[in-house]
């Protein structure tokens, strides 16, 4: 197990610097085409040569590589690796740290996930398992069918709908029930509050993981269904252990390998959902971060924040495959 | 057993859970209760950077920094003319040319220090040293020594020394509460310019750390920046050494920073928990079809000029004044504009705001009406457009402008036959700086303080083929030093108001359409005003009603 871990480490670091090298071309290059961001900092102002050169070198835009297209700027790239190994992130283009950028960032993104995470497992192993063990029934078909409506209905339309229809009257509703000092107006707050993070991600938190959850859904089903056919199966109910035992331990336990496998690979998806997420409701997330930073030609930011994210999804990944380990003892990584 | 004990304890954690949600109550920061401070609560966008007065350019941070600084002037909130507020008196030499500002005794920074000549010394040094690299130092240009404190560069744009000094020579500390300004040329609007965010004195304790300084402002306002969540909420709360008389009675102001500025906060300001918004546009109809919100509604015309210029700089039919004034003939402003956008706009036909800012005056623009039999002429006599061609339409990535720019493209295409295609450009202000476009593109113009040079001045290019428009009179420009030079400031608005008649004469660019402000206000609110120059709602004149 040890060597595994060791081994899939160093191919991540591997991965890593592949994914690194690729952005830092990417965005040189977008900078070389596009010409230097620092022009952006005086908008229609007209700035003269010597204010363009003072703001390139306080933002470390003044390398003269960036000035030559299809030069792949190396020095600043090996130079920006120098910085990552001495913990130094560096700063976006306006000075600010990458590293406070993603502390005020990564919490509110990671506390969306928790919530997504819950509501796909929940939504997922229940109703799943609800349609595997009555299979055929309306139940069964209902849940099949909601399913594909969920797939069917865009996570932006349902925020949408969500913060401009449902949120507000719901927001007056809990404050004169419950009074403003109280909880329940915070959940349904129409925009994220940085002074009460957990109580207004959770309704956004649910959505998102509710628009992500048909996949689960049909996951759980497939497996469950496999597992109660299988000759493990039969072999504990003729036994005569309870019902109650061979569901738990036999069906769902064997059936949790895809869903874990689907929640690494969902993982990497979520991001995607959480920019629009965090846009609507106005989280300051990774995702929102990211999408700006790209925008802006940001090249600092960019890459600071994919790293993390990039070496989170590698982890994330290796813990998966940890967990299929856990789950199934048939898999060992000796 | 045991299984019934841990889902027992299972239940039993869920419930205490759900019970910990429901009955305890949050923190309420934002000051709901009868007792509790008094807080304005509103908005600004996500992508504010820094509170140094010297670096300060966008709507954002000079609306917060009006708050937290006290400038040497103050701009009436009618007429935008300025008037001395730390100033004691503000007074020029006979050419203009040397200014001595006087400043009013016993002012504080929020930490102790004291407001006087070396206060605002210390902070235009530092902005007007090129090597700092900060968004105002321009406005520095006008102060004798500038140019020593600028970097030289290479050809290729690189830096190759430092600027020589660190100091204005054009600053004279007479005694401390005296200083002495000597330009490098007669400017009769200087006095107009001291209100702009740029010319705010800072602390030295600010100055020590300015990384701080950038977060966590040491203003001489009356409010004091206590807590900056940067990209979050920025809070400031009423500062209690303020002596000076323009302060609100609330006690704090609370803004929450939206990634997608104004129309995002529109959900939480009907949620009531903001009190100044403007909706979305898919809003905008039902905000105003809502007899109890048009009563808490306040607009005014804004200051920022929206206009089309064009490549002066490569071959076409552009250069042809004619041409010009086809194209401006061509533009349905009214029609565009009363159909897009919410009708967020005004038509322009004058390249200064009329009534905004001295010496702003409507109809000064012959050829901005919408004329599509003299548009037709104007086009035959510059000879027509050439068959086959496509006219080129740049301007940033922006969705509400491409759509104003498509209109005005279908406009021209409809009156006068020319076939265009928008080169939406998301580098469009560095290409255009570059002059790296070839037929007409977007300008726009947002004034740095309220006098009519202040958009004619930067149509100054210095030779022919320079600039944004490659365009260049030895006339306007003569006008304009004749202006500056002038012995009152109301001579200087006018001469500078006939060299806007040379640019309507010579018509490098053409007006397209006025800025509008707008916003709506909550039950509590009252006494908002929007700033003429800025558009922005006049924190200090707000009065916010308890209970």
């Amino acid at each position: 197990m040890g060597r595994y871990i060791a081994r899939r480490v160093l191919q991540a670091v591997g991965t890593l610097l592949l994914v690194m090298l690729l952005l830092h071309l990417l965005t040189t290059v977008a900078i070389q085409l596009n010409g230097n961001p620092a022009q952006a900092f005086f908008g229609d102002k007209v700035a003269s040569p010597t204010q363009l050169a003072a703001v390139e070198q306080r933002f470390n835009l003044d390398d003269p590589c960036f000035d030559q297209v299809g030069n792949p700027c190396l020095g600043p790239f090996v130079e920006r690796l120098g910085q990552y190994a001495r913990g130094d992130f560096g700063t976006n283009l306006r000075g600010r740290e990458v590293s406070d950028i993603v502390a005020a960032a990564a919490p509110n993104t990671l506390r969306l996930f928790c919530v997504v995470l819950i509501t796909w497992l929940a939504l997922g192993m229940v109703l799943g398992s609800v349609a595997a063990r009555r299979r055929g029934s309306t139940g069964d078909h209902g849940i099949r069918l909601t399913s594909v409506l969920i797939d069917a209905f865009p996570v932006f339309v349902l925020l949408i709908v969500y913060r401009y229809v449902v949120a507000v009257p719901l927001h007056r509703w809990a404050e004169e029930t419950f009074g403003e000092d109280s909880w329940p107006p915070y959940w349904f707050k129409p925009s994220f509050d940085a002074d009460h993070p957990w109580a207004t991600v959770v309704v956004p938190g649910i959505l998102l993981g509710l628009a992500g959850s048909a996949a689960f859904i049909r996951l759980v089903r497939a497996g469950q269904l496999e597992a109660y056919q299988g000759d493990h199966v039969r072999a504990a109910r003729s036994k005569g252990l309870a019902e109650r035992h061979v569901v738990v331990h036999h069906v769902v336990r064997n059936s949790s390998v895809p869903v874990v496998t689907a929640v690494g690979l969902t993982f990497a998806e979520a991001l995607g959902g959480a920019v629009i997420t965090e846009g609507l409701m106005n989280i300051y997330g990774m995702g929102g971060v990211l999408w700006e930073a790209v925008r802006n030609d940001d090249v600092g930011l960019v890459l600071g924040i994919v790293t993390l994210l990039a070496a989170v999804t590698v982890v994330v990944m290796i813990v998966v495959d940890i967990a299929y380990a856990v789950l199934d003892p048939r898999i060992r990584y000796d | 057993m045991a299984q019934i004990t841990t889902r027992i304890t299972a239940t039993a954690g869920v419930a205490a859970v759900a019970l910990t949600l429901a009955s305890c109550s949050p923190s309420d920061t934002e000051g709901g209760g009868d007792d509790g401070p008094v807080t304005l609560e509103t908005w600004i966008s996500q992508d504010m950077e820094t509170l140094f007065p010297g670096d300060a350019g966008s709507y954002d941070n000079i609306s917060v920094l009006d708050v937290v600084y006290d400038g040497l002037v103050r701009y009436d909130p009618e007429t935008t003319e300025p008037y001395n507020y730390v100033a004691e008196s503000i007074e020029p030499d006979e050419e203009n040319t040397v200014w001595t500002i006087t400043i009013k005794p016993d002012l504080e920074f929020q930490n102790g220090e004291p407001v006087d000549a070396e206060a605002f010394a210390r902070s235009w040094n530092y902005t007007a040293d090129g090597d700092n690299g900060l968004y105002s130092n321009y406005f520095f240009g006008i102060i004798e020594g500038y140019d020593e404190m600028q970097p030289t560069t290479d050809d290729e744009g690189n830096i190759t020394a430092e600027g020589a000094t660190d100091e204005l020579s054009g600053l004279e500390i007479l005694d401390p509460l005296t200083l002495q300004v000597t330009l490098t040329s007669p400017f009769a609007g200087f006095a107009t310019m001291l209100g702009y965010t740029g010319f705010f004195p800072v602390a030295q304790e600010c100055l020590d750390d300015v990384e701080a300084c950038a977060t966590q402002p040491i203003g001489n306002g009356p409010f004091q920046v206590t807590e900056w969540q940067q990209s979050q909420e920025l809070t400031a709360e009423r500062w209690d050494g303020y002596t000076l008389d323009e302060t609100p009675d609330y006690d704090a102001i609370h803004w929450t920073e939206y990634a997608t500025g104004e129309t995002s906060s529109w959900a939480d300001f009907k949620a009531g928990d903001l009190d100044l918004s403007f909706p979305p546009t898919a809003e905008v109809e039902s905000a105003r079809n809502d007899p109890e919100l048009a009563e808490r509604y306040v607009e005014r015309p804004g200051a920022a000029l929206t206009y089309l210029g064009f490549s002066g700089y490569t071959d076409g039919p552009w250069n042809d004044i004619e041409f010009r004034k086809a194209i401006s003939m061509a533009i349905d402003r009214e029609g565009i504009i009363s159909s897009l956008g919410s009708g967020q706009a005004t038509p322009a036909d004058s390249w200064v705001v009329p009534g905004g800012v001295p010496g702003g005056e409507a109809g000064t623009c012959e050829w901005c009406v919408f004329d599509p039999e003299a548009a037709r002429d104007a086009l035959e006599r510059a000879g027509g457009w050439p068959e086959g061609e496509k006219l080129q339409i740049s301007l940033g990535d922006d969705d509400a402008e491409v759509e104003y720019f498509t209109a005005i493209g279908n406009s021209v295409e409809e009156v006068l036959g020319i076939p265009y295609e928008l080169n939406i450009d998301p580098d469009f202000f560095t290409t255009r700086a570059e002059q790296g476009y070839d037929g007409m593109f977007r300008n726009n113009w947002f004034p740095d303080y309220p006098l009519n040079e202040n958009y004619l001045s930067f149509y100054a290019s210095g030779e022919p083929g320079a600039g944004h428009w490659g365009w260049y009179s030895e006339e306007f420009e003569a006008k304009l030093d004749e202006a500056a030079a002038a012995p009152s400031l109301d001579e200087s608005v006018a001469l500078y108001q006939e060299a806007e008649a040379i640019l309507a004469e010579e018509f490098p660019t053409i007006p397209f359409r006025w800025g509008f402000s707008s916003t709506y206000y909550s039950e509590r609110l009252d006494n908002v005003i929007l700033n003429p120059f800025s558009g922005a709602p006049i924190l200090r004149e707000i009065e916010v009603s308890v209970g």
